[in-house]
């Protein structure tokens, strides 16, 4: 199970992520050296024509995007405690 | 780091992908023969970490921008099987609910962050270890190497796939000193947190996981 300083850790970091992931990106214009290489390559992002999911970019269709943001990382939490503990249950019962 | 759909032809997908297959399959394999099961019990925890640190993006005005991986220190912390599966974990669920990286370049990814700048963090750690000692000094310089040294050469092999992908003859002469310098110069930061990070959790040289370099056999430095 999570300790209790975990979940306040984990918990603090999402709520304070929109100022990161976006405040401050849109301010200054978020731009990877991955995004770099491409421009150079014309390389051409096709993200939006494949995509399946309604939680694009960590947003949630309706909401401003920095609460969409928060609620998307409570979303990905969920999704990868969840996968942890199963990939745990399973490979402690191994061998 | 995060490729997403669109910046890699088949070739380099398939192989990408039959690579991180591979070891993902070799990895699962070795944690259910018992490598590393005493840490099984962090992955959750360390995992969610990790996805949400990925999440802290770090907007550098008038350069270029970049968030934590987490790679190398997952790496150091699990060692390289458990360590992979935790990158492989977060990897998964980002492009799956958030298509944070593309579908057709999941192998790619997990092979950059989940595969290179794990073992490359893990091994450095561990050389460090050997060669300085178990001190304070040791584990900080091998977990800052270790994190910056794994991003920068996760950098360079992203750098490959996606010059080896497009159309431009000389694909690999651009992208690759740019994904290099780039990732050598803001892994600085990467260095300083999983440096941090394995300082702040306290790990002590004799619960971290010792390796025969030759034969990946993880095992303890004290039974």
């Amino acid at each position: 199970m999570l300790s209790r300083k975990a979940v306040i850790t984990i918990v603090a970091l999402i709520i304070i992520s929109p100022l990161f992931g976006v405040i401050l990106a849109d301010a200054v214009g978020y731009h990877e050296p991955l995004d770099v290489a491409a421009e150079k390559l014309g390389l051409k992002d096709i993200t939006d024509k494949l995509n399946w999911t309604p939680f694009l970019d960590y947003s949630v269709p309706g909401l401003p995007a920095t609460i969409g943001y928060i609620i998307s990382g409570f979303i990905g939490v969920a999704a990868v405690l969840g996968l942890g503990y199963l990939i745990k249950v399973v490979l402690g019962r191994k061998s | 780091m995060h490729i997403p759909d669109g910046f890699l032809d088949l070739p380099v997908i398939v192989v990408t992908y039959a690579v991180a297959i591979v070891w993902l399959a070799y990895s699962f394999y070795k944690v259910g023969k018992g490598v590393g099961k005493d840490k099984l019990s962090m992955v959750p925890v360390l995992a969610a970490g990790i996805f949400v640190a990925q999440m802290l993006n770090w907007p550098i005005p008038g350069g270029t921008s970049l968030h934590f991986v987490g790679g190398a220190l997952a790496g150091i912390l699990l060692g390289p099987y458990l360590g992979s599966i935790v990158i492989f974990i977060v990897l998964l669920v980002q492009c799956l609910i958030f298509h944070d990286g593309g579908i057709t370049a999941l192998g790619a990814n997990v092979l950059n962050m989940g595969i290179v700048d794990v073992l490359v963090g893990y091994t450095t750690y561990v050389l460090a270890l050997k060669l300085l000692g178990p001190e304070r000094r040791a584990r900080l310089i091998g977990a800052f190497v270790g994190g910056w040294l794994g991003i920068t050469l996760a950098g360079i092999v992203c750098g490959f796939e996606i010059g080896y992908s497009s159309a431009c003859p000389f694909g690999i002469a651009i992208s690759v000193p740019v994904m290099g310098a780039w990732h050598a110069a803001l892994g600085v930061i990467e260095g300083f947190i999983t440096a941090f990070v394995i300082d702040y959790l306290r790990v002590r040289a004799d619960i971290i996981p010792q390796a025969d370099l030759l034969s990946g056999v993880v095992r303890n430095a004290k039974p």
